[in-house]
C-alpha cells in the first residue's frame, strides 16, 4: 500500500480566529475555507466546533477530528478500502476520498494524493573536506528577513490507549512500518509510499488522555527552524521545547503550544529509511529524547568589554 | 521588620473575564497567571499537573478557552476549572493547578501574599 502521510489535518477549534492567525503566523498560507497550506498543499483544515459537517469530537478536550493521507495511487486507495471493510464501515465521499476510523477511535480519510511539485532552495552548509556541493561563491548563508513557508505537512502524534492494538492496526492493515521503537512510549511508523523516518508516532497513555499529541511540518533546514520559531517567541507564541535536535529521526524541533490545544512543531532534516533498515528498540529517557536541547533568548550583543 | 508583599500590578490592569501571566524574574517564561472572574482573583502558578513545569498559554497571557469560561493548558489541551484549578477534561483530569494567594490593598494594587 504505497500511502504517502498526512495530506491534511481537519480540525473542529474553539477559536477561529486564533487558529487563523496562529497557523498564518507559523507561515503556512491561508487559501481559503479554512485551508492554510504548505508548499506542496498539504495543509491544515479548520472549522467552528460546532459544524456540522465534521466528523465527530472524541473529547478530552481534542480539536483534531480527522487525519486525511495522501496515497499514491487508485490501487492503494481500494485496496484500502477493501481491508477496512472487511471489518468496519468504510465511506466514499464525494470528492472521492475514502472515510473510515482506527482502532483507537480517530476518524480517517485517505484520497489521491494532492501533493504538488514545487521547487524550494536547500539549506546548504559548507563543510570542510566535503565534496558536497557548496553556495554560489558571493551568495550569503542567512537572510534574517526571508520569508519562510513550511515545506510538508510531516507527522502527527496520537496519545493511544492500547498501544499494541493502535500499532497492529496501522502495521497489518495499512502497511506501516515500525523504523523504531521508544520503549516505555511507542512506536515510531513509516508508511509504504514515504521514506521518512516517521510520519506517524504513538503514545501509550490512560484512555482519558487518547487525543491528538502533537503535529508538525517539514521546514528547509535547521536555520529556518531556528528563524521561524524565533519569530514566533517575539510575537508572543509560548515555546514548549527546543529548539533542539532530536535522536530518533534526527530531525531538528521546536515545540510551541497552540490555539489547537495541541503542541505544533517546526521540524526539519528528518531521516530517510528504506526496509534495509533495523528498528532500534531503546527506553525513553531525556537522554534519548534529543541530542542536544538550546533555549531562546532575546537578541544580545557581547559588546567591548571592558566594563565602564 | 516583615518582608514588604511582592506588588504584582494594579487590578485595573487585570479586565474582567481575561488572564495575565507574570515573568517575576525575567526569564522570559511566566512563572504565574492571574483570572479575573466576576470580580474575584485567582492565581495559579505556569506549571501544568499533566508535566509539571509545562507551560500553559499559547501565547502569552492566553490562558483561558474562547469563552473564557475555563483555563486551558494549550500543550495538550487539559481543561480547568478556573474557580478550583480542577482539571475537569483533558489529561490530567482530577489534578490541580497550584493556587497562589493574593491579596490587594485599598489603592486596588495586587500583591502576592507571602
Ligand atoms: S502539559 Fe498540560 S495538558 Fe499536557
Ligand atoms: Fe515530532
Amino acid at each position: 500500500m504505497k500511502i504517502i502521510g498526512p495530506d491534511a489535518l481537519l480540525f473542529g477549534v474553539d477559536d477561529l480566529e486564533a487558529c487563523t492567525q496562529y497557523l498564518t503566523d507559523y507561515g503556512l498560507t491561508p487559501v481559503g475555507d479554512g485551508r492554510f497550506e504548505a508548499m506542496d498543499g498539504t495543509a491544515i483544515v479548520i472549522a467552528a466546533k460546532d459544524d456540522t459537517s465534521l466528523p465527530a469530537d472524541m473529547g478530552n478536550g481534542c480539536q483534531l477530528r480527522k487525519t486525511l493521507y495522501g496515497v499514491a495511487d487508485e490501487a492503494t486507495l481500494n485496496a484500502i478500502a477493501e481491508e477496512l471493510g472487511k471489518d468496519r464501515e468504510v465511506s466514499r465521499l464525494v470528492d472521492g476520498s475514502i472515510e473510515s476510523v482506527d482502532d483507537m477511535g480517530f476518524t480517517l480519510g485517505f484520497q489521491l494524493t494532492i501533493r504538488r511539485d514545487y521547487e524550494a532552495p536547500a539549506e546548504v552548509v559548507h563543510s570542510p573536506g566535503s565534496n558536497a556541493p557548496k553556495r554560489e561563491l558571493n551568495e550569503l548563508g542567512v537572510d534574517p528577513s526571508v520569508k519562510i513557508t513550511p515545506r510538508s505537512l510531516s507527522h502527527l502524534v496520537y496519545f493511544v490507549p492500547d498501544g499494541d492494538k493502535a500499532e497492529a492496526f496501522y502495521r497489518d492493515r495499512l502497511g506501516f512500518r515500525v523504523t523504531d521503537r521508544l520503549v516505555g512510549a511507542g512506536p515510531f511508523m513509516q508508511p509504504g509510499g514515504t521514506q521518512d523516518h516517521h510520519t506517524l508516532f504513538m503514545i501509550q497513555a490512560p484512555e482519558f488522555m487518547r487525543g491528538l499529541e502533537h503535529f508538525t511540518f517539514h521546514f528547509g533546514g535547521p536555520t529556518e527552524v531556528m528563524l521561524a520559531g524565533s519569530r514566533m517567541v517575539e510575537k508572543g507564541y509560548q515555546s514548549f521545547w527546543g529548539p533542539g535536535r532530536h535522536q530518533m529521526g534526527s530531525n531538528w524541533f521546536w515545540y510551541f503550544n497552540s490555539p489547537f490545544g495541541a503542541r505544533m512543531e517546526m521540524d526539519a532534516d528528518m531521516d530517510l529509511h528504506d526496509e534495509q533498515w533495523v528498528a532500534r528498540e531503546i527506553p525513553i529517557s531525556a537522554e534519548i529524547s534529543q541530542a542536544f536541547l538550546f533555549q531562546y533568548r532575546e537578541k544580545w550583543i557581547p559588546g567591548p568589554g571592558g566594563g565602564k | 521588620m516583615s518582608r514588604n508583599p511582592q506588588r504584582l500590578c494594579a487590578i485595573d490592569e487585570l479586565p474582567e473575564g481575561e488572564s495575565k501571566g507574570f515573568d517575576l524574574d525575567g526569564d522570559g517564561q511566566d512563572e504565574l497567571f492571574v483570572v479575573h472572574r466576576e470580580g474575584v482573583l485567582y492565581a495559579y502558578r505556569n506549571s501544568c499537573p499533566h508535566q509539571p513545569g509545562a507551560p500553559m498559554a499559547w501565547r502569552r497571557h492566553a490562558y483561558l478557552n474562547k469563552e473564557s469560561s475555563l483555563i486551558v493548558c494549550f500543550a495538550h489541551g487539559a481543561q480547568f476549572d478556573i474557580e478550583s484549578g480542577l482539571c475537569i477534561d483533558g489529561p490530567c483530569q482530577g489534578a490541580s493547578l497550584t493556587a497562589v494567594p493574593l491579596s490587594q490593598d485599598r489603592d486596588g494594587n495586587v500583591y502576592l501574599t507571602e
